[in-house]
């Protein structure tokens, strides 16, 4: 062999060495793996919170499937779409998912999601076992895209010392009413919660909103959810005119509702400001409840456990305040979706069913992580928390109550994005009420397909 | 001054490559010989080209021809693309919020480029002066340079935090109440230049100081026995003799200035009320948020062809320059 032969061939051996790196080699390691016929499944989350009471759920699973292993996949919220979309468009998704209504409808449009209907039929699984109102929403042309994972509304999470300083109990901050002339005996209790670094309050004169000490209340949201959606169902505005109809956030009720919560900062000087709250860079709320920034926030029940974690016990729950209209909070529930491009559906659907049987829910109620979408266990749920020392009622009765969902509609996505960063500028005043939900409504039309 | 320094001067674009003397004609065997192993030599070039080839063509080259295609199609990744011409540049046109990223873009790059070079080649005047432990210094400034710039972003953004961040705190020991950094439309973009020229000055200055290292020292003593002073001597010596790396370094910083992206995405996310909504970010949001990749695509040939004109500028200014090369 020539010295330039061998060069050549060592050259070419080099370039299919390269091309197999670049190429069929190179996506090997984001897809489902089977090995000596045992399956490992991935499945997406976006809770860091709940992930520890599914881990233990998982366990049990694998305990008994001893032939499947589960990897959970943790993307944050505001990462999460966007990379689960691109993981469907490139045929590699997870493939068992949480599922939620804001984006559920763009789903099943594409069919990304499995039907679920046959297998619910083959394995004879009652599904009556289920909050009907839960499982219908995971339905589309007769089709169940999803079985009930859990259920969540929206109170008023509470620092206990603060609230027994300022003289209030409980129940008083559950009976609360807003109003748009004067705020109300809302803003009235807000205004004994909140105190500046010379111990005076914002309705005594010398009050300096520059040096606070202590806010009666902080919001934070990047959609709404636990912020002026919740305002909003109190003054009777509704964020659609029908299911899969067009956004109405540009109402007088709507627009009333967020001026409200605007106020609760710019105005009244009893919500910490939007500087610290706001998204993308803003402390979440659990964050500002442990550094004792306020008394009160808004939040929903999946962030129980982040709660304890830093308060250990030293909070409690009351139900929002009623507004112009009444009470009212945000209802919603997330699913677990099985995707329709895996590898292997079959153990999927082992995944989905267990998640939602009866078994795996009790386990996750028993950590005190979320309400289950089985009603019958919400009881079990109530008792895991009175062992903690906190009454978590707050939130089912809510639920009794008038309640307001997440809009059906496919333009979630145009919403989410342009919703954060307009309503970050009212928030900070930088824009009036008005003109943000005329935008985003606007646009969010716009984009409905 | 050129006509009494015997200098090469050529142009930083014209390849100078040596070439090979030319083949002095000679037997028809030994030809026919030569041509043979020409043949082979260039089959043997190819060959060992192949693998850089086809990453080009891969990586490069398609992904390219296919944002171009797909700039005339309506596609969200999952359905089947539909063909609608020139409707996505058409769009583009009226769509207030790409000038708005356009001059968010503009304005970025204007704050960052002429502080980063002005800095750099500061920085590496210093350097150039033989100091002891001269090149931890420079390792120390490359630094930022070698992290991860969504790692810098995240602490950036608590450096900045309004109550808690480093920033506002320095400013308090001084009596200053600092913004609130992220959440002003006024500061957030200066903000994130400042933490790009932070990131990227080290780098810069490394191109800058081998330029100045190339300078033969004859041409400053010369110039001392003429009597020119340091700033004379900066100004005729130091500054047209760095053209070449000067070149190299506008271009590229100014390409990935316009480019800029992972910092938008981390800090700020284009907010507040759009004032760091760069170009690159808005094409991301399109494409990867709202899947909407044909306008996407459309976007990225604006982009494409704003900093084609601005590059084809800079090298125009450059090339009416003499460049002086001592290599």
């Amino acid at each position: 062999m020539s010295a330039t032969s061998r060069r050549v061939l060592a050259a070419t051996a080099t370039s299919a060495l390269l091309l197999c790196l670049t190429t069929a080699c190179g996506s090997s390691g984001s897809e489902t793996s089977s090995s000596g016929g045992t399956v490992t499944l991935r499945y997406a989350i976006w809770d860091a919170v709940q992930q520890p009471a599914l881990q233990k759920s998982i366990d049990v699973f694998e305990q008994q499937h001893p032939k499947i292993k589960v990897k959970i996949e943790l993307n944050a919220w505001a990462q999460y779409w966007s990379k689960l979309q691109t993981q469907m468009a490139g045929r590699t998704a997870p493939d068992v998912f949480w599922d939620h209504v804001a984006y559920f409808p763009q789903f099943a449009q594409q069919n990304v999601l499995t039907d679920l209907t046959p297998y619910i039929k083959a394995d004879k699984l009652d599904t009556s076992i289920y909050d009907p109102k839960l499982l219908a929403g995971w339905q589309q042309d007769g089709k169940q895209y999803g079985l009930p994972k859990d259920w969540d509304t929206i109170a008023q999470v509470y620092n206990k010392t603060m609230l027994e300083k300022a003289g209030l109990t409980q129940s008083e901050l559950g009976g609360l009413s807003w109003n748009t002339t004067d705020g109300g005996t809302f803003v009235k209790a807000l205004q004994k919660l909140t105190v500046d670094a010379n111990g005076k309050h914002p309705n005594e004169k010398g009050f300096d909103s520059k040096q606070v000490k202590q806010y009666g209340l902080a919001l934070g949201s990047s959609n709404g959810q636990t912020d002026w959606w919740d305002a909003a169902a109190q003054n009777g505005c509704k964020l659609q005119d029908k299911a899969w109809g067009k956004w109405t956030i540009d109402q007088p009720s709507c627009v009333e509702a967020i001026q409200f919560v605007r106020d609760l900062r710019l105005k009244y000087h009893v919500a910490v400001p939007a500087s610290v709250t706001n998204t993308p860079n803003g402390a979440s709320l659990p964050q500002v409840m442990a550094r004792k920034q306020a008394a009160v926030v808004w939040d929903g029940s999946w962030d129980l456990n982040a709660y304890q974690s830093s308060m250990k016990g030293n909070f409690g729950i009351a139900e929002l305040p009623g507004g112009p209209v009444g009470k009212g909070t945000v209802y919603n529930g997330l699913s677990n979706a099985l995707y329709a491009g895996g590898k292997h559906p079959k153990e999927a659907w082992e995944l989905v069913k267990w998640l939602g049987s009866e078994e795996s829910q009790k386990i996750i109620v028993s950590e005190g992580s979320v309400w289950p979408g089985i009603p019958t266990l919400n009881k079990d749920y109530v008792a895991v928390w009175k062992q903690r020392g906190v009454d978590v009622s707050g939130f089912s009765k809510e639920a009794e109550g008038t309640t307001i969902g997440y809009p059906l509609t496919t333009s979630s996505a145009t919403y989410s994005v342009k919703v954060q960063d307009a309503f970050n500028q009212v928030w900070l005043g930088q824009q009036s009420p008005k003109a943000a939900a005329d935008s985003v409504n606007e646009a969010s039309n716009a984009a409905i397909k | 001054m050129t006509d009494n320094m015997s200098v090469a001067v050529s142009s930083p674009l014209v390849d100078r490559g040596h070439r090979p003397p030319a083949v002095p004609p000679g037997a028809p065997a030994v030809e026919r010989h030569r041509r043979r192993s020409r043949i082979r030599a260039t089959v043997e070039a190819y060959v060992l080209l192949a693998p850089s080839l086809a990453g080009l063509a891969l990586f490069l080259v398609a992904p390219i021809v296919g944002v171009v295609v797909i700039s005339f199609f309506d596609w969200n990744l999952m359905g089947a693309p539909h063909f609608v011409g020139l409707a996505n540049y058409r769009e583009m046109m009226g769509d207030s919020e790409v000038w708005r990223a356009m001059r968010n873009t503009t304005y970025y790059v204007v704050l960052n480029i002429p502080a980063q070079t002005v800095l750099a080649l500061l920085l590496a005047l210093a350097m150039n002066r033989k100091l002891r432990g001269g090149k931890a210094f420079r390792v120390l400034f490359v630094l930022p340079w070698m992290a991860m710039p969504v790692a810098l972003g995240i602490v950036w953004s608590w450096a900045f935090d309004p109550q808690h961040g480093v920033v506002n705190q320095f400013l308090a020991l001084f009596g200053v109440d600092g913004p609130a950094w992220l959440s002003s439309t006024t500061w957030a973009m200066p903000v994130l230049a400042s933490v790009n020229i932070w990131q990227y000055t080290g780098y810069t200055m490394l191109f800058l100081l081998a330029g100045l290292q190339a300078i033969p020292e004859s041409l400053y003593e010369a110039a001392d026995m003429d009597g020119a002073g340091p700033v004379l001597r900066f100004f005729r010596i130091t500054l047209p003799l760095l053209r070449p790396s000067m070149f190299f370094v506008l271009v590229t910083n100014t390409i990935g200035s316009f480019q800029m992206f992972d910092t938008v995405y981390v800090m700020t996310q284009g907010g507040p009320g759009g004032s760091t909504d760069t170009m690159n970010y808005h094409i991301y949001q399109q494409a990867f948020q709202l899947f909407r990749t044909g306008y996407a695509s459309a976007l990225a040939m604006l982009l494409f062809a704003v900093i084609l004109l601005v590059t084809a500028v800079q090298v125009l200014y450059f090339r009416k320059r003499t460049v002086y090369d001592f290599s």
